[in-house]
């Protein structure tokens, strides 16, 4: 039996609760997670189960009103963990969010430009990126010139350029269609798989669920396995 | 480069856009109100630097004058020559006569010159347009163009002069015949005052006319190069001049006006600078608006990993940048200006038919610039400090947004 790999990320206890009017409205109610070098994980859930609120304490863009977040091992204060995030995190979102200014070849290489200075090895990586996810002729094109396929298969080689140990895919295929969501999919754990990236991928789909090393579902703020 | 730069320079000018319409107005809002401070401090400076040339060029960077005359010119001379930075000296004799021709009367000032001395410090033959300076003797005058055309003479013409001495001679009974000169010269300085109303004799000419005997009203110095006149003035004044003359620069001869010329251009820059503030609030409204419309990428932006003062600069960045732009554009387009001014000033004159009005309101034959690198200095600091100011608020709003908000509102 091999050995585990080290663990990338582990949440303990993670609460979250809301104010709604008079109302406390508890989105997330002590959640667990542990996550290893190299293993995929889906979450799935109804809509507003909190699936997004839990992305955004893992990727500590939130801070959590109880609970342990640890990146690598080191325990993470959403208040101070920017620059680390830019060399741990990379994050796929559902509408993309590519900077409409910048050709893809620039949104690729915006989270290296953000961290520090862009070099040869840099833009050789991200021409690589680009080669790998199918637009190797298009770098020079701006996100108004690429399909939706085009353009989510851009952000996802820009989530892996700083060669991070987590990616966190919200619905990356929410705003795609059948055949072009499976395909982005596919690239999407192909490449953490090549490069040993761990990946927590919420969605709604079952079948791209179930591609994925293992399953969890959020359901009234607790996290099932299964 | 940093990346906020980058991005900056990006939102700006976009790849694959020919005409970038908000930056395009941006700029150009900044670059006419720093065009406008270019060209009206340029004229305003001008006006100042025509007077100064018409001063120093005609009598020197100083003069030594006494309360009453000076009897002893000579004396004084060497006196004044002895000190360090007088480059040349000369004696002059000055004052206010009528003049008849062709039965037309006019008042204009006469200076007499000391025709051995005064080529050291005036150049008076570069300004002599028809005759020679050469000619010029004890029954000959030079005139002023402008006064020539208005009494209908020119050379070889005869002029009667009468000065303040005849009232004096009247008193006493005595008959006193007006002194007939020769025009033997027009003379042009380029200063509708100075060409419409001045004649130029000898020494002995005016001594004559206002009963000076062999003194005079005082002694026009001209400094060496290098040496400022505020400083050959301090020098003369401690070098022992006699008792109860004093030297004075141009500029203490003419302090007042020059200090009404300075509070004037003063208060135009600070008037015209409300373009560059209001220019500026246009920016500041233009990237408040971006900021919203970019709240989703604001928040990409620090799920990527930047710091909320990377992303301020971003916004403080594109405000600067418009600055920078817009004041070398606003440059360019100002010199432009000062390069065509005269031709400007004349078609719009020619067009509402003023030509006349126009030359005797500037006094100059052509409206005048002088562009001095510190109030350059001054606008281009100005115009990227306010600039600055205007990238500020959009930046603080930026850089409050936090992430997880930004995505909140999708």
């Amino acid at each position: 039996m091999s050995e585990p790999t080290p663990p990338v990320l582990q949440a303990a206890g993670l609460t979250k609760t809301y104010a709604s009017g008079d109302r406390r409205i508890a989105v997330l109610r002590g959640v667990d997670l542990l996550l290893r070098a190299g293993e995929s994980v889906s979450i799935r859930g109804e809509s507003g189960a909190g699936k997004s609120t839990l992305l955004h304490l893992l990727a500590g863009l939130d801070a959590p009103d109880a609970g342990e977040l640890r990146w690598n091992g080191d325990r993470i204060d959403a208040a101070r963990c920017t620059a680390i995030r830019n060399r741990f995190l990379g994050m796929i979102f559902q509408s993309f969010h590519l900077v409409p200014e910048l050709t893809a070849e620039d949104n690729v290489l915006l989270p290296r430009r953000i961290g520090g200075r862009v070099d040869a090895a840099a833009r050789r990586r991200a021409a690589d990126l680009l080669a790998r996810v199918g637009l190797g002729e298009r770098a020079r094109h701006l996100p108004s010139q690429l399909s939706g396929g085009e353009r989510q298969r851009v952000a996802v080689a820009r989530a892996l350029m700083n060669q991070p140990s987590l990616v966190l895919a919200d619905e990356p295929t929410g705003n795609l269609d059948e055949r072009t969501g499976e395909a982005v999919i596919t690239l999407l754990l192909e490449l953490v798989a090549e490069t040993r990236t761990a990946l927590i991928l919420v969605t709604h789909n079952p079948a791209h669920a179930a591609r994925t090393s293992r399953h969890l579902t959020l359901s009234e703020g607790i996290l099932h396995h299964g | 480069m940093p990346w906020y730069v980058h991005l900056a320079l990006k939102q700006l000018f976009p790849a694959g856009r020919r005409f970038p319409f908000f930056t395009a107005i941006s700029v150009l809002g900044v670059a006419l109100g720093v065009a406008l401070l270019i060209v009206v401090t340029s004229v305003m400076g001008g006006f100042g630097y025509e007077i100064r040339r018409m001063i120093v060029e005609t009598e020197g960077e100083v003069q030594v004058k006494a309360r009453g005359l000076i009897d002893d010119p000579a004396a004084v001379l060497q006196q004044v020559r002895r000190v360090p930075g007088v480059e040349a000296a000369t004696p002059f004799a000055s004052g206010v006569v009528m003049v008849m021709a062709n039965g037309r009367p006019a008042y204009p000032a006469i200076r007499g010159l000391h025709l051995d001395t005064v080529g050291g410090v005036v150049d008076l033959a570069a300004y002599v347009r028809l005759g020679t300076l050469e000619e010029l003797d004890d029954d000959s005058v030079l005139v002023s163009s402008e006064l020539a055309r208005s009494l209908g003479v020119t050379i070889g013409d005869t002029l009667e002069v009468y000065s303040p001495l005849i009232i004096e001679r009247l008193r006493s009974d005595e008959v006193f015949l007006p002194r007939e000169v020769r025009v033997v010269g027009l003379v042009e300085i380029g200063h509708q005052q100075l060409d419409s109303s001045m004649l130029y004799g000898t020494l002995r000419l005016v001594q004559d006319l206002y009963g000076l005997g062999s003194a005079v009203h005082g002694v026009n110095v001209r400094a060496r190069p290098g040496v400022g006149e505020d400083e050959l003035a301090r020098r003369l004044n401690a070098g022992g001049l006699p008792a109860g003359l004093q030297a004075f620069s141009w500029m203490d001869s003419f302090e007042e006006f020059l200090w009404v010329l300075n509070l004037e251009k003063g208060m135009i820059f600070f008037l015209l600078l409300f373009i560059v503030i209001v220019a500026a609030f246009s920016v500041m409204s233009s990237l408040l608006i971006s900021v919203v419309r970019k709240t989703r990428e604001i928040g990409l932006l620090g799920a990527l990993g930047a710091s909320s003062r990377g992303v301020a600069a971003c916004f403080c960045a594109q405000g600067i940048l418009i600055g920078c732009f817009g004041t070398l554009v606003g440059l360019g387009l100002g010199f432009a200006a000062l390069a065509v001014r005269n031709d400007a000033v004349m078609l719009i004159a020619r067009l509402t038919q003023r030509e006349d009005e126009l030359r005797r309101f500037y006094q100059f034959s052509n409206l005048p610039a002088h562009t001095v690198p510190g109030d350059v200095a001054t606008v281009v600091v100005l115009t990227l400090a306010i600039s600055f100011l205007a990238g500020l608020v959009p930046a603080w709003r930026a850089a409050r947004l936090r992430p997880v908000e930004a995505f909140r509102s999708e």
